[in-house]
């Protein structure tokens, strides 16, 4: 059995679609009334602090829970259920049968997903040796690296070719060599026009990959929207490399807040201030080695929306 | 494919490669050719306690007498043989003549048996058609007379021991034989001590005035096993009572009848009531039958407690293995559940039906593997025609994979709250408790198949396959069979639908497992 349905004669328009979802463990409200559009062929980044409800509404997504209140549509589906074998899942706590051999999972979890046996094998085979593990076919799980298992585990949720692929955290525990290898996957995941939804507490990754992001903290969210809009928004800021006195930083007038790392700060401006006469100010007062106007960074963004409560 | 399938399908193949699979599978060849082989080596080598009788009467007449009243005794069970069938008597005539032409021509028994034949004994015995009761007195007291003395010789004679026990497997030489222990130098006992020291005798008796106020002397090392002191016991007991009758008999002029009246015991003909109502003679293999579901209820209780244990193991190593939440992403938990349940069955079974085979073609084989002897012994067992009853078998097979569905429901809802296998150990600890309790009723209810405790165990769903196999010697009435079969599905379906419920929530937990109280939550909310 082939898959179903192929993403360009797909007929939804959002890939996933929450509206006013709440889900409660007893009296803790883990997710609060939220309500999401994900568009078809979009890299979606699911952001917050640990313990915010990403898990929890992704969990939901796939119909590993069920909410509480509110409506979830996946592909165009009331839920995830009839389309299981169109989605892909990484969860965030992944494992291996350590006793089974490489090719066979990726297989098994294909033959899960509704491929057929002779299909599934050959795939599985396929995607190993092009992800670099040929020499691995027929070894046991159990005998590969952290490393490889997390590209076994990855092939496992993309053999099917999947519309809609969520990734729990995939960057975590990963060497720079295997994060190059999962943002190239998810990079293309795009270019096929499939859909990408992945959480991350590390802002940077999303910065480089997300055309949307979503951010959630304590159950509710907080804002979501595309990256570039949510960026743009908000105060501009200057990047500052320099050396000397760090007092003068804060000393300065028109500035909201300084972000300070002793040899680098990012100072926020208020609206009324020239970035102009911030630097004639400090002239002379500290070296300066780099002034760089830009964009608020994410992680900006994200203190902003989440205050002092994040437990980063 | 179902998914289910596909999961279940997983689970055996992965079992299939594990070491413990095959053990499993060898386990019961290699354990039949075990007991075959201890069988052959010890068939006719039971463990043969000797003894010495250390005899103070005078000429020894005493334990002479002892002797004869044994030898009257057992060897008259074979008279009463001869006259049993004549099929039984052609065989026995048949062993007997084989044996005889064995022996060289002036063995004792040969003289013996020419008597019975120079007296014509075999041709009277003949008219009377195997009826020993219409022998003439005068015929039946020479009969046993010769067969008496001829049993004596067997009897005393440890050569010829071997010889006397292919006529009668229930002879007591069997177990127990004289060493005619002859006394000579100053001090017999300090001999017969060392022979005891050295563990060449297991006992001796020493007998100086059998009808005197001095009691006799019974001498052992071991006094658990008193069946040796017993045996001599009743027949010392005979020779006293006969003499004290014989005189008697003479004081106050007491017929022979009078004689075999006082003598006259409790006799018991064993019947049992077959299953369209008549009265039937009780056979070894009856026995069997009723013995033969202390076998299945084992069997069950073995495979519940082995298969359940692989599920759990599997279920827990799956969650703390984290791959749980990649499967749930592409099946239900509903049939994962199934998947992990059926897979293990298949393995369970596998393993079962290989015994079963091995089982089925020992006893098949087991007539003609056996030496002679143990061959007929376990002939008369009737094991064969218990494997050759489908419908016996059918139920059997029901039962077992009844036991085993609800059992695995149970403790795969308890490996999927439980985060690592030592507490899962903690959690199944009740399971565990319940399950010795078809282990303790298991003796009671096979010698009372249809008494108050089957009929209470049979309908608590947790014993009821258990109870029913346990009960099949019984029989149950057919209303029974109907009755537990429909609560055991019922049980079946509710523990299922419990066991996915708790499966769905307990699987995705982490830490501490949940309180009673809690899963018992989980199964009341309704299943979207």
């Amino acid at each position: 059995m082939a898959l179903q349905t192929s993403p360009a004669t797909s007929s939804y328009t959002d890939a996933l679609v929450l509206k006013d979802v709440t889900k409660r463990f007893g009296d803790f409200v883990a997710v609060d009334n939220l309500s999401l559009n994900i568009p078809k062929g979009s890299i979606y980044g699911f952001l917050g602090p640990n313990g915010a409800g990403k898990t929890t509404t992704i969990r939901m997504v796939m119909s590993i829970f069920y909410p509480d209140e509110g409506e979830i549509s996946v592909l165009g589906h009331p839920n995830a259920e009839s389309v299981k074998d169109r989605l892909g899942y990484l969860p965030e706590e992944k494992g291996l049968y350590k006793k089974m051999k490489t090719a066979e999972i990726v297989a098994y979890f294909g033959k899960l997903k509704g491929m057929d046996r002779s299909t599934a094998n050959l795939k599985a085979r396929e995607m190993l040796t092009q992800y670099g593990l040929g020499d691995w076919l027929d070894k046991k799980c159990e005998t590969m690296s952290k490393g490889m298992g997390q590209k076994v585990q990855l092939l496992g949720t993309m053999i099917h070719e999947p519309e809609l692929v969520i990734l729990d955290e995939p960057f975590s525990g990963l060497d720079p060599v295997n994060m190059e290898v999962m943002r190239d996957t998810i990079r293309s995941f795009k270019q096929d026009n499939r859909t990408v939804i992945f959480s991350t507490h590390v802002m940077a990754q999303a910065e480089e990959l997300c055309d949307y992001i979503f951010l959630i903290n304590k159950g509710k969210k907080v804002l979501d929207g595309p990256l570039r809009e949510i960026k743009t928004t908000g105060d501009h800021s200057v990047k500052i490399d320099y050396d000397g006195d760090d007092s003068v930083l804060h000393q300065l007038s028109g500035v909201t807040r300084v972000n300070d790392a002793g040899k680098s700060a990012e100072v926020f401006l208020d609206s009324t201030r020239d970035p102009q006469d911030v630097l004639a100010e400090l002239v002379g007062k500290i070296t300066i080695r780099k002034f760089d106007l830009s964009e608020p960074s994410l992680h900006e963004v994200f203190l902003r929306a989440v205050g002092g409560d994040s437990d980063e | 494919m179902s998914k289910t399938y596909m999961v279940a399908q997983r689970e055996f193949v992965e079992n299939m490669r594990t070491k413990t699979f095959w053990i499993g599978v060898l386990a019961a060849p290699v354990g039949i050719i075990l007991v075959y082989g201890l069988m052959f080596l010890l068939a006719g080598k039971t463990d043969l306690r000797r003894y010495a009788i250390l005899d103070k009467t005078e000429n020894q007449w005493f334990s002479s007498a002892v002797h004869e009243e044994r030898s009257e005794n057992e060897f008259g069970e074979i008279l009463g043989l001869v006259n049993a069938s004549e099929a039984d008597q052609k065989a026995f005539a048949e062993r007997l003549q084989a044996s005889i032409e064995k022996l060289a021509e002036d063995h004792p028994i040969r003289r013996l048996i020419r008597d019975f034949e120079n007296q014509g004994l075999l041709e009277d015995l003949a008219k009377v058609d195997g009826d020993r009761s219409k022998l003439p007195a005068a015929v039946r007291a020479k009969l046993l007379k010769i067969t008496t003395a001829w049993g004596l010789k067997l009897m005393m004679d440890e050569k010829d021991r071997n010889l006397a026990l292919q006529f009668a497997g229930g002879l007591s030489v069997k177990d127990y034989i004289d060493i005619q222990f002859e006394a000579v130098g100053e001090d017999p006992e300090q001999e017969l001590n060392k022979m005891l020291r050295d563990d060449k005798i297991f006992a001796y008796f020493v007998v100086e005035d059998p009808f005197g106020d001095k009691k006799s002397k019974y001498v052992s090392n071991n006094f658990t096993d008193s069946k040796l002191r017993n045996h001599y016991s009743k027949h010392a007991t005979a020779v006293i009572r006969s003499r004290h009758v014989e005189r008697l008999r003479q004081e106050k002029d007491l017929s022979r009848q009078d004689i075999a009246d006082i003598n006259a015991g409790f006799r018991i003909d064993k019947k049992q009531i077959s299953a369209s109502g008549e009265e039937k003679e009780v056979e070894i293999k009856d026995a069997s039958r009723s013995f033969a579901p202390l076998v299945f209820v084992y069997a069950l209780w073995i495979a519940v407690v082995m298969m359940t244990q692989m599920l759990l193991t599997n279920t827990v190593e799956e969650k703390s293995n984290r791959i749980i939440e990649v499967l749930l992403s592409s099946v239900s938990p509903s049939e994962l559940m199934n998947g992990k349940i059926f897979g293990i069955a298949f393995t369970g079974f596998t393993i079962l039906g290989s015994w079963s085979l091995f089982l089925i073609a020992g006893i098949k084989l087991a007539p003609k593997l056996l030496p002679g002897q143990a061959a007929s012994q376990f002939g008369a067992l009737g094991l064969d025609q218990i494997v050759q009853d489908p419908l016996y078998l059918a139920s059997f097979l029901g039962y077992f994979i009844a036991g085993y569905l609800f059992y695995a429901a149970v403790l795969v809802a308890i490996g999927s709250v439980c985060s690592s296998l030592k507490e899962s150990q903690n959690l199944q600890q009740p399971v565990m408790f319940a399950l010795f309790v078809p282990f303790v009723t298991m003796f009671p209810i096979m010698q009372d198949p249809n008494g108050t405790l089957a009929k209470v165990i049979t309908y608590i769903p947790l014993y009821t396959p258990f109870a029913m196999m346990n009960r099949a010697g019984g029989p149950p009435p057919a209303w029974e069979y109907v009755a537990s079969t429909a609560l055991i599905v019922v049980s079946i379906w509710l523990a299922f639908r419990g066991a996915a419920k708790v499966f769905r929530v307990g699987v995705l937990m982490t830490g501490k497992p949940p309180k009673i109280r809690e899963i018992l939550k989980w199964m009341r909310t309704p299943t979207r």
